[in-house]
């Protein structure tokens, strides 16, 4: 079973992801902060997370060069509320770049597509 | 539009330089003194400066602490209220909990530098060849051809030339093959004794450079090195071009020295030497900064025989009593007792050298005291009982060691 991790600091969105890709037969590990997130990083085999930016103390674009720096080719979606983050070079290192939204069709297609 | 205005220069200064043991064992490969009065890196940098290029990042790591010394002596110059700048900039252990795994990963652990700088175009450097070169005539290359990446190059002779990396290019300079060191480098069509190779000065797409650099930071069987990874990577699939690089005097290749070995230091140092130098340092439309010091004039000091010097460069504050020097390079300060003779030898600072010594083919490191008498060169058994001595038969003494007078 592959598991995901999911960073956000909105308790209701990080439920919502979890419960839905849950029903997709996904084991799924929470964090509503980065430094909870590299912690769970360095400990759990992870195959996917999925990264909220905005959040206080670390932000997702800090902590995404350093989750890449303790595990080497894990994927990344960045999953946020604004899209003037995608100028960002540190977004680059994501896989996937995605506008929040309620409904997760989008993000449960990209999950598919990057852990297929 | 001044192309300079969205470039962003980054200087790589990090390695070790193990072949260049013992020299650098307590200092940076940049940092490392060269023609008597410089130190390696000062000809990339005064490259920048000779091509307009004043907003300089230096990375270093290994032995960071004699480069940086060397920054702030010699080129604090920048004026920062006009924009300029020249940063030191060690690993900052930011992102990432490690040094730096090759050249590639040094700019990959500095994204951050490019995200603030926004700059079109990177060009990347090494701190340790010797050259001279407008890189102002490169970037106007990279952009006639709207190239991802460009990669200068220069004619090498074939069996000295599986140190680099070989570029194969079709007859409109475009890139069509790139081989990382390899055993035996293809010689170039049109003269098979010599190949072409990569002088690892890059200008990158900025975008590009950036998008590569992710890529490769997540390729688990990378090195990480821009020579190994990022341009096999890239050539054939993104448009990548060899700039020709040639002494715009005389049309002919350029003269470029890596300085990887100690052999090579040591041939680098005579290429300086004769009245008609291979490379030459007194180019006034393109000078090179040096160590700014306050030493006074070299003294020479005659009683009964002269001092007798032929095709030598003898630095600022030396004193030279009745000594005979030729084909040699003298740091400022060194002193060279009475009957001394001095012959294809490297002096760095400070070194002192008492009555009778006699010296061939050597690199003395700073503050050594040659006893009276002492002869280096002349045995290769008795000199590699005490010294590393090259393949070449250079000498070389560390200024570790203590010698007895015979």
């Amino acid at each position: 079973m592959k598991t995901i991790l999911v960073v956000d600091d909105d308790d209701a969105i990080r439920m919502l992801i979890e419960m839905e890709l849950q029903e997709e037969g996904y084991r799924v590990l929470t964090a509503s902060n980065a430094q909870d997130a590299l912690k769970l990083v360095e400990t759990e085999p992870l195959d996917l997370v999925i990264l909220d930016i905005r959040m206080p103390g670390m932000d997702g674009l800090e902590a995404l060069p350093r989750m890449l720096g303790i595990k080497e080719g894990l994927k990344v979606i960045l999953n946020t509320a604004y899209s003037q983050y995608q100028d960002s070079f540190m977004s680059w290192a994501a896989d996937a770049y995605l506008i929040k939204s309620a409904d997760l069709t989008e993000l449960k297609n990209k999950v598919k597509e990057l852990l297929t | 539009m001044d192309p300079l205005k969205h470039l962003t220069t980054i200087v790589m200064a990090g390695g070790r330089g193990e072949r260049l043991f013992p020299l650098t064992r307590d200092k940076a490969k940049p940092a490392i003194v060269f023609g008597g009065v410089y130190r390696i890196i000062d000809f990339t940098l005064s490259n920048c400066l000779n091509s307009g290029i004043r907003r300089i990042y230096v990375l270093s790591q290994y032995g960071s602490l004699s480069l940086d010394m060397h920054l702030k002596r010699t080129w604090d110059i920048m004026r920062p209220e006009l924009g300029e700048f020249l940063y030191s900039v060690p690993p900052q252990q930011i992102t990432v909990d490690r040094w730096y795994r090759g050249t590639a990963d040094s700019i990959y652990q500095n994204l951050k530098i490019l995200d603030e700088e926004r700059p079109q175009q990177v060009l990347i450097l090494s701190g340790d060849h010797v050259y001279k070169m407008n890189y102002l005539h490169m970037l106007e290359f990279h952009l006639r051809k709207e190239a991802d990446l460009t990669v200068a190059a220069v004619p090498a002779p074939r069996r000295e030339a599986s140190a680099f990396g070989i570029l194969h290019v079709d007859h409109d300079q475009r890139v069509i093959g790139f081989l990382e060191k390899p055993a035996d480098p293809p010689g170039m069509p049109e003269n098979p004794e010599m190949s072409l190779v990569s002088m690892g000065v890059y200008i990158f797409a900025a975008e590009t450079l950036v998008r590569e650099l992710i890529a490769d930071a997540k390729r688990k069987d990378s090195k990480h090195d821009f020579g190994r990874d990022i341009i096999p990577q890239m050539v054939g699939r993104k448009k990548v071009f060899a700039f020709n690089f040639v002494n715009p005097q005389t049309g002919q290749p350029g003269y470029w020295r890596d300085i990887g070995q100690l052999d090579a230091y040591f041939q680098a140092h005579m290429d300086l030497l004769g009245e008609e130098a291979v490379f030459d340092l007194f180019d006034g439309d393109w000078p090179v900064r040096g160590q700014v010091s306050l030493a006074p004039p070299t003294k020479y000091v005659t009683k009964k025989q002269p001092v007798e010097i032929t095709d030598s460069l003898i630095a600022a504050g030396c004193e030279l009593q009745e000594a005979r020097v030729e084909r040699s390079v003298l740091s400022p300060g060194v002193r060279l007792g009475r009957g001394v003779e001095v012959r294809e030898a490297i002096l760095w600072h400070e070194v002192r050298v008492g009555v009778g010594a006699k010296i061939r083919r050597a690199v003395i490191e700073d503050g050594v005291h040659i006893p009276p008498r002492f002869t280096i060169g002349f045995d290769r058994k008795a000199d590699a009982s005490r010294f590393p001595v090259t393949d070449g038969g250079v000498v070389i003494v560390p200024n570790n060691v203590t010698l007895e007078a015979p």
